[in-house]
């Protein structure tokens, strides 16, 4: 199993470092903005412009204080945007991006199961979201140091870490699912981002639209709460366990199915 | 123990049968022949013995395991038909990961590269900048390097030059002399009548002869083509002939054993060209045809 996660620490390591250093980046420039404006002030004048349906939204997402803006460059497009691609080119290119590139055929030829094999992408695809998550808690860490802004405590940034890495690795586990009956990568990856957009979108418009309040809990970004957690020091109830069984759902049918299946 | 013991396996994708009751083992030292023509079921069989496809009935008994065991290939070496290797990989790299895998040494790396001419400046060349030949070489190296028990091969000379095929061939010889096995996966007749002792030959998914090589030689019909200035002798008598046809100034016949009797025949004549190709799969499956057991197919040559 060592020798796969060498391998592909050695083929990612380049993308993972860009995506974590841009994470990190786009944390403390968050924080930078933040120091940089009157939020309270700014929030007042949002509120009384925005059209009264974007209401709901701002107030969940752009709380006028600066915990509750630092809060949101954890919701913002470009974090998920940024955690949503490793998460995707991890799975998609776990199975079927091996079974495109023909390699599969040769490296499960070896003296190692599927099971191995298996895991060792697992691990090494959740290791790799851990990795990019703790970059941008990191530039987040420095920022408010650097800009004198209230610090993030040990508990709040494990809480933090937690939630969105349950949230991204449902996003990877649902990718993974489809690697183990895609055989193309790009396709693979169409899928995932399809469903990561169509979940995220979900949760935007059941935020703003009472009418489809109903779809929320059918939304995986429904259980990523930063500002809850940043705020009030709390994990939305259903987060961890929900999340928790979808990643071991989705894992588990992928497993299944990557076992069972004929290769390449 | 036999290294590989294949027993009426039988593989459907959907409704197509791929295989149809093959069987055979291999015994430690031989070097197995498994030919047939492309899409006969060669890939699928090999596939099926590494636990890559699972077969729809029958058994596969690698080292007495069944191949769904990983430990069962912990002793294996294998190429595959459409060798794919990591391109970002230098040569040298791939090498040590493939060797990674297996707790046994790659004792046999050095003596490889030297037999296929493969220097330490190709060694550090990533895989996509090399030539298809050098690729399967690192391929064939990666297999062998560990001095695998059993070799699986599949079509395990494309891309490489006639001397590396011949350095390939020499180092075949030398596993088979240390008791290893090996299958040669091939649809080329003369790759595998260089080194095989026993063959056994695979159409649309069935196995239609399990011989020994001799036996094959002995049953091949060979198409001999003989251009004369003069008239057209009659060469139907001649021992050997089972079939002749005549078009003008040239004669095409088929011939089975030896073929001393007629190129004397020939030869006797006012001959001005003489076309005696290597014979190809189907006229090996002519030969089986003709020789009864099945109902009879047209000759290659008429194809």
């Amino acid at each position: 199993m060592r020798n796969i996660l060498r391998r592909l620490a050695a083929r990612h390591r380049t993308f993972l470092i860009v995506t974590a250093i841009v994470l990190a980046g786009f944390q403390l420039l968050i924080s930078a903005i933040v120091a940089g404006v009157d939020v309270e002030s700014a929030f007042a004048q949002i509120r009384a412009f925005a059209p009264p349906a974007l209401l709901p939204f701002i107030e969940q997402s752009m709380i006028g204080s600066p915990q509750g803006m630092l809060a949101f460059g954890w919701n913002h497009p470009i974090t998920h945007a940024l955690l949503t691609a490793v998460a995707i080119t991890l799975a998609a290119r776990a199975i079927a991006g091996e079974v495109e590139n023909g390699a599969i055929e040769l490296i499960l030829a070896q003296p190692i199961s599927r099971a191995h094999y298996f895991t060792a992408h697992t691990t090494f695809g959740i290791s790799a979201i851990t990795f990019i998550i703790l970059s941008g808690v990191a530039g987040s860490v420095l920022g408010r140091q650097l800009f004198g802004l209230p610090p993030i405590g040990i508990a709040d940034a494990s809480r933090l870490t937690v939630n969105l890495l349950l949230l991204q690795g449902s996003i990877y586990a649902m990718t993974l699912l489809l690697s183990a009956f895609g055989r193309e990568n790009g396709q693979v990856a169409i899928g995932g981002v399809l469903l990561a957009v169509v979940s995220y979108l979900i949760e935007v418009i059941s935020s703003m639209w009472s009418k489809a309040a109903f779809l929320h809990p059918y939304a995986l970004h429904s259980y990523f709460n930063p500002r809850r957690i940043l705020t009030e020091g709390q994990i939305p109830t259903a987060s961890v366990p929900v999340l928790t069984a979808f990643i071991v759902l989705m894992g588990t049918a992928a497993f299944v199915r990557f076992r069972n299946r004929d290769l390449p | 123990m036999n290294p590989l013991a294949i027993s009426d396996l039988t593989k459907e994708f959907g409704d197509v049968r791929a295989l149809r009751g093959v069987s055979f083992a291999v015994a430690p030292g031989e070097i197995f022949g498994y030919l047939g023509p492309n899409g006969a079921g060669k890939t699928t069989t090999l596939r099926i013995i590494l636990g890559l496809v699972r077969a729809t009935s029958g058994s596969v008994l690698l080292f007495g395991q069944a191949p769904a065991e990983s430990a069962s290939r912990f002793d294996i070496g294998f190429i595959p038909g459409d060798l794919r290797l990591y391109g970002d990989m230098p040569a040298l790299a791939t090498l040590d990961f493939f060797a990674r895998f297996r707790r046994k040494a790659p004792v046999l790396r050095q003596r490889l590269l030297d037999a296929f001419a493969l220097d330490q400046a190709t060694l550090k060349r990533r895989v996509k900048f090399l030539s298809h030949g050098t690729r399967q070489k690192v391929g064939l190296i990666a297999a062998m390097q560990h001095d695998p028990a059993l070799l699986l091969l599949d079509e395990p000379s494309n891309g490489l030059d006639p001397l590396v095929q011949q350095a390939f061939r020499e180092t075949l010889r030398d596993f088979a002399a240390r008791g290893r096995s090996v299958v040669l996966s091939s649809h080329i007749l003369s790759e595998a009548e260089s080194v095989c002792e026993r063959v056994a030959i695979i159409r649309q998914g069935e196995i239609v002869a399990l011989e020994s090589i001799e036996h094959l030689r002995a049953n091949v019909v060979r198409k001999l083509t003989a251009r004369f200035r003069g008239a057209v002798p009659d060469l139907t008598s001649v021992p050997g002939v089972s079939r002749s046809e005549i078009h003008g100034d040239e004669a095409v016949l088929w011939l089975r054993g030896n073929p001393a009797p007629i190129l004397k025949a020939v030869a006797a004549a006012d001959v001005r060209d003489i076309v005696f190709p290597e014979p190809e799969l189907e006229d090996i499956f002519l030969g089986y045809y003709q020789s009864g057991s099945q109902q009879s197919p047209r000759p290659a040559s008429d194809a």
